[in-house]
């Protein structure tokens, strides 16, 4: 124990320090160049160990992926594009697809609306009972999702008929004279995966909710008096000049959370590893790389995952743009 | 200043990808070193996947007879022992003796000559007679024996309550038609036969490849059963149709499994059979491997009491009498270097038959020796288990260990789950697991 703390604080003081003496280092020797010279090479010696880092660690592994998803599982032979085509061309991995769509379709969109909704009515409340509600919400934020898994078993958990039900819903359910239900087996219009967008829902609004609340406390307050002097009604106010003001907000939310569920695989994984057609493309490029020990088709998924990712990336980026650009 | 720019972006980026590109690995670069690590002091590293109740019964059997010839073991127990070992082989840091689970990477090991022959080491005449059937092939390679089975469990279980079952007169059938004939029977008289769950979190599936397993092993024998472990058999065919047929009739007719077919996928594969100790029992019968007796698993009261509450038989062979082979599995014992005098003394000392009566009286540990002494076991429970073992025809490893991850922990388990539950015919099952075979 007493070794493993002092590596972790050799480990820090090395790792920050040494990241100091090298800028220092290389602070100087520029400095020892030519005036002219030192203006121009001061800003890329101190961007380049940056760039250099994220060369390593971002571009390299991403080319290598790429590279890797036209190998076979092991990556030792090029096979073309087998990968591809035989994950599209598989029922299963259509239906990850699908599933993942209706996450991406569903997830972002609700965790906005419930978050703006709860930012809203919670700054109507007083003080304390604001906080308090706000606290409440955000609560699930602080439970990582494997915990979150544990507590959501609980809640869909079902027994056996006449056996004692330990799961919330079939508890009730039993307790009003039904038969337990097998929640999350239940794969009419995909209610099962609805079940499950229902605990990230429940971990992510509360994100949602901060950020929006906050954008809503920004609102200058002049802005809404001068719309209910004109006559305004509150859903006026709050569609027409609360909304365009909070605008970058809920985009940059909408965004990171998009991007989120596009990665999703804790919750899908802990609740059922994507049995009974709840499979998202997160949990099936686990199972390719650590169960099947597949390189080529797990490489594959993520190249897909990435060229998805893309478009919705340089948005977020232009949008920032504007809104510097706007200030 | 637009086409710098996109230059001064291009430029790294393809420099990367010239760096990234053009390697692919090194098709199989094994490189054989020198075998063992020429250890000869008295202090022996064994490395093992046990861990508990097994572990220290494995412990409390070998640490004094060590101590007694002056040899100091140092344990190196690991969750991840299948991963460890080979990349300790791999980097040539090797252990004196490794217990292996299963056979799958000690036969590796033992075919790339990392791994001691044990013939000339240990009493083959003597093993041959006591030994288990089965278990010493399952540690030969290339006729040669160089895994020792010294711990030992069983599969082919099938618990029942033990008061009503008998009360209601039923006995332990002698086959599978008989097994049949005992479900309609529990069924007719408005009872449910069966506890069935096959639910273990991102696991769930893994009972049900067991229950195959069995059926593929009592129908097809130990010959065919391998056959079918290494796809030289399909899926796809006449015998895993046969044994799919068998478990269809016993989980999927209505009323013979509690909470019907919908449930076996949301029950647990341990507790699913607590039921059966409610009273009026909830069901009669419970396949599952011989580690849910035990305390965690059956109720408490159960296992305070488990001679007078839990009974035991063999899942029955195909015909009455016929060839009974069991579903077993257990720990192998791999020397890694022949000159390793202290590591060959405490390896004969696992061959024996008596070893292991420490062990044996905790409850955790199974002898795989035929004329282990029974009075050891701590429980009738744990007896009667062992003579199912001691009694079979060939004890087989767990098919699905030794089938490739893809399938044996993938594919298998998921195509069970999905028939089970609903959303695959048996059809598309076992396509789908056949195509899932990694090429080789």
């Amino acid at each position: 124990m007493l070794i493993k703390s002092i590596n972790a604080v050799l480990a820090v003081v090395a790792g920050v320090g040494g990241a100091l003496v090298l800028f220092w280092v290389l602070n100087r020797l520029v400095g020892l160049l030519p005036g002219k010279w030192e203006d121009r090479l001061k800003p890329y010696v101190y961007i380049g160990p940056a760039f250099l880092a994220i060369s390593l660690y971002l571009i390299y592994p991403a080319i290598q992926t790429i590279h890797f998803s036209f190998a076979n599982a092991d990556s030792t032979a090029y096979v073309g594009l087998d990968n591809y085509t035989s994950l599209l061309g598989s029922a299963g991995f259509r239906s990850t697809l699908v599933n993942t769509l209706l996450w991406i379709v569903i997830v972002p969109a609700v965790t906005i609306l419930l978050g703006l909704g709860i930012a809203v009515l919670a700054d109507r409340l007083r003080p304390r009972a604001e906080k308090l509600a706000k606290t409440a919400v955000f609560m699930p934020m602080a439970i990582s999702a494997v915990g979150a898994g544990t507590i959501w078993r609980f809640v869909y958990a079902a027994n056996p008929p006449g056996e004692p039900q330990i799961g919330v819903q079939n508890a009730i359910v039993t307790a009003l004279g039904f038969d337990p239900v097998n929640w999350l087996q239940i794969t009419d219009f995909k209610f099962n995966s609805f079940e499950l967008m229902v605990m990230l829902l429940w971990a992510q609004v509360g994100f949602s909710m901060v950020l929006l609340s906050a954008a809503i406390k920004g609102v200058p307050a002049d802005t809404l008096e001068a719309a209910r002097i004109d006559g305004a009604n509150e859903r006026q106010i709050f569609l027409k000049v609360i909304v365009p003001q909070i605008r970058g907000t809920i985009i940059t939310v909408f965004v990171t959370v998009t991007i989120g569920v596009m990665k999703l695989f804790d919750i899908v994984y802990v609740m059922t590893n994507g049995d009974f057609d709840t499979n998202v493309i997160g949990v099936q490029f686990f199972n390719e790389l650590f169960t099947n020990f597949d390189n080529g088709k797990a490489a594959a998924i993520v190249v897909m995952l990435m060229i998805a990712i893309i478009p919705i990336m340089i948005y977020q980026v232009r949008h920032f743009r504007t809104e510097e650009a706007g200030r | 200043m637009r086409r710098t720019k996109f230059f001064t972006t291009l430029m790294p980026i393809t420099a990367v990808a010239l760096l990234a590109t053009g390697c692919l690995n090194d098709a199989g670069s094994t490189q054989s070193g020198g075998a063992g690590n020429g250890n000869t002091g008295n202090t022996v590293e064994i490395m093992t996947g046990m861990g508990g109740d097994l572990f220290n019964a494995v412990k409390a059997s070998l640490d004094p007879y060590a101590k007694e010839q002056g040899i100091t073991i140092k344990w190196s127990p690991s969750d991840n022992f299948n991963q460890l070992i080979v990349t300790r082989v791999q980097g040539n840091n090797l252990p004196d003796i490794a217990l292996f689970p299963q056979p799958g990477i000690m036969k590796d090991l033992a075919a790339k000559g990392k791994l001691a022959p044990l013939d000339d080491v240990l009493d083959m005449n003597a093993l041959k007679s006591s030994m288990t059937p089965g278990t010493l092939e399952a540690g030969t390679q290339d006729g040669k024996l160089y895994g020792l089975m010294m711990s030992m469990n069983v599969k082919s279980l099938v618990f029942y309550p033990k008061q009503a079952f008998e009360s209601a007169g039923y006995q332990a059938p002698k086959s599978i038609p008989e097994l049949l004939s005992l479900t309609d029977k529990i069924r007719s008289e408005g009872k449910t036969p069966w506890c069935l769950g096959i639910e273990s979190g991102p696991a769930t599936g893994w009972p049900a490849t067991d229950w195959m397993e069995e059926l593929v092993l009592k129908y097809g024998g130990p010959a065919k059963y391998d056959d079918w472990v290494a796809h030289k058999i399909n899926f796809d065919s006449p015998l895993v149709r046969q044994a799919a047929g068998t478990f269809e009739k016993i989980a999927f007719t209505e009323g013979n499994v509690l909470g019907g077919r919908k449930s076996i996928s949301s029950n647990n594969f341990g507790t699913a059979g607590n039921p059966m100790f409610r009273n009026p029992p909830g069901c009669f019968m419970f396949k599952q491997g011989n580690f849910v007796a035990a305390k965690g698993i059956f109720p408490d009261d159960v296992v305070a009491d488990i001679d007078n509450r839990v009974g035991v038989f063999g899942f029955p062979p195909a015909t009455a009498g016929g060839e009974n082979p069991v579903e077993g599995g257990g720990d192998l014992a791999g020397l890694f270097s022949k000159d390793n005098a202290a590591a060959k003394k405490l390896l004969q000392y696992m061959s024996t038959k008596d070893f292991g009566a420490a062990g044996a009286k905790t409850g955790a540990w199974m002898s795989p020796h035929k004329d282990f002494d029974l009075a050891n076991y701590p429980t009738n429970t744990i007896r009667d288990i062992a003579k199912i073992a001691y009694g079979s025809t060939s004890l087989a490893f767990d098919g699905s260990d030794a089938m490739p991850g893809a399938v044996g922990s993938g594919s298998f388990w998921k195509g069970m789950t999905g028939w089970i539950s609903g959303q695959q015919s048996l059809d598309q099952a076992l396509k789908t697991i056949d195509d899932s075979w990694p090429a080789s």
